[in-house]
């Protein structure tokens, strides 16, 4: 299990992978440490969520490319 | 005290042929349990001003009776006024006074919900729910109706109450005098900083019933009129226009509001006020040459304390404030100060007014403190076994209300008592108390609406 993420910290433009693998560009940011609103760049599990924004749950970013 | 488990109010509790009230009422925690639901539940209730909340995502934590509420702007503008409670474990969604966001999260599971109070956000939905969960089916909790009136936002659960203005009646001129502007401008008024909060440990009718219009008490005030708090160095307030007036008591039966206040003679002219700052003094004299010339009757009306059925008290001139009576259990009250000044008023007229409303009300407030004294040792010394056999009288004046009653050509709605000799009556309790035992009597609202059956009578009777 990875080190928790602080996704308040997260600002819009920022790349994170998700647990399921898929990458997703933060939108906004609303601070409450629960959710960020991204778009999905990438998603092998799921290609239809490509280009979708969706809200994402912190306990499912893993990793924070840039 | 045993109470009536089928309808769940006894009707002896209030006795106006007598003028009796039982302190039940006020101390009965079995009879506290059932104003949730047959008053909180069914009545029109201040959530809080548009001011508060001027942009898409502001919101402003409120409350109805016990309840906590969110009054929100939506990312389209739309006012909403939501249960303060997660559909998933009840959990606060939102625990901040106020502030701007664009989703309120719970943080208990993390259920989110969009400003306009859609469920845009459960965890593992996809993992845990299987994408089975109807999320339109636990939208957040709204009130079923809303209004804003002149920048002030009122909510009622019920469904099938009558809108605000008719729940208003007649009453909606008094209100008026603290929503317009000065100059009589129509809803030029805005909240000045933020909302005064405390507790009083007594029922929420001892205010409520102070507020209706008890000009008994005023010798509990005596003290500060002597201090001289007033906004010109002397007594509580300015009162040039007291001996030129008539002061009356009036009261709508069928609506449960009530309120003094004083009614001007025709051409009378302004009079000198706020001569601590001639400044300040400058501007309310214009003010008051500006509203003289306006048509309509507010333009020869006073405000001066009054109640909106069941909890909102409204002090239109000095200090102009609205105060509302939360209840939080039979013993005690929260109580939410909201102050008012003129949206356009200079600066200096908006912190002149800043230090005298805090010199006169609130905590601190020399005033209320007086009138918290005697609400908290009253109800206290109420409580007690023997105590509670004696029931308080409203007696005075009964009898003695007047009904179309007119001063030099201005008329006034409801029942009126003349105070300028009388000094005092009980009729604007009376009026409450009549009020809040319909409400505990009554099953739905198409009792409370009595004013509607008098015009189908009418209508009937022509036919």
């Amino acid at each position: 299990m990875s080190d928790p993420i602080n996704i308040r910290a997260l600002a819009a433009g920022t790349r994170v992978i998700l647990a399921t693998g898929a990458e997703v560009e933060i939108v906004s940011n609303p601070g409450d440490g629960v959710w960020v609103f991204g778009r999905y760049l990438a998603s092998t599990g799921d290609p239809g969520m490509v280009g979708q924004e969706d809200m994402i749950f912190a306990q499912d970013v893993v990793e924070v490319r840039s | 005290m045993p109470t009536n488990g089928t309808r769940g109010f006894h009707p002896g509790l209030v006795d106006l042929a007598s003028g009796h009230v039982s302190r039940e009422i006020f101390v009965n925690d079995d009879i506290y349990a059932q104003e949730q639901e047959r008053v909180f539940a069914r009545s029109w209730l201040f959530v809080g001003h548009e001011s508060q909340i001027p942009e898409p995502g502001d919101f402003f934590a409120s409350r109805m009776g016990e309840e906590s509420v969110i009054l929100c702007r939506d990312r389209t503008g739309t006012v909403h006024v939501f249960l303060n409670s997660c559909r998933h474990r009840g959990m606060k969604v939102c625990r901040y006074d106020d502030g701007n966001t664009t989703v309120f999260t719970c943080p208990y599971h993390g259920w989110s919900y969009d400003t306009d109070g859609a469920l845009v956000g459960v965890p593992f939905f996809r993992e845990a729910y299987h994408s089975e969960l109807d999320r339109s089916k636990y939208r957040l909790v709204e009130v079923a109706q809303t209004c804003c009136y002149k920048g002030t936002v009122w909510a009622n659960w019920d469904a099938t109450a009558p809108d605000f203005l008719e729940y208003l009646g007649e009453f909606r001129r008094f209100l008026d005098l603290i929503l317009d502007g000065w100059d009589g401008r129509e809803g030029q008024a805005e909240l000045l900083g933020g909302v005064q909060k405390w507790i009083i440990p007594c029922n929420w009718k001892f205010p409520a019933e102070n507020f209706s219009g008890d000009t008994y008490h005023n010798i509990s005030h005596r003290s500060v009129d002597l201090v001289g708090v007033g906004p010109s160095g002397r007594s509580r307030r300015d009162y040039n226009e007291f001996n030129a007036s008539r002061r009356l008591h009036v009261a709508i039966p069928d609506r449960g509001h009530q309120t003094i206040t004083y009614v001007l003679p025709k051409d009378h002219q302004p009079q000198a006020a706020y001569q601590n700052s001639p400044e300040v003094a400058e501007y309310f004299f214009h003010c008051e040459e500006e509203r003289r010339r306006r048509p309509g009757v507010n333009s020869r009306l006073i405000g001066a304390p009054g109640e909106i059925f069941p909890n909102v008290a409204l002090l239109p001139r000095q200090p102009r404030t609205l105060a509302v009576w939360h209840p939080k259990n039979a013993h005690e009250t929260e109580v939410w100060r909201f102050f008012f000044v003129d949206r356009d008023a200079p600066r200096q007229v908006k912190n002149f007014l800043r230090d005298y409303y805090i010199r006169y009300s609130g905590p601190a407030g020399m005033t209320e403190q007086d009138d918290m004294e005697n609400w908290n040792y009253a109800h206290a010394a109420s409580r007690g076994t023997i105590a509670r056999r004696y029931p308080y009288t409203y007696e005075m004046g009964m009898g003695h209300a007047v009904e179309n009653y007119e001063w030099d050509g201005l008329r006034m709605p409801g029942r009126v008592i003349d105070l300028t000799t009388a000094q005092a009556s009980e009729e604007p309790m009376r009026n409450l108390y009549r009020r809040w035992a319909q409400f505990m009597e009554a099953d739905s609202w198409d009792e409370l609406m009595t004013w509607r059956h008098t015009s189908q009578r009418e209508v009937q009777a022509v036919k």
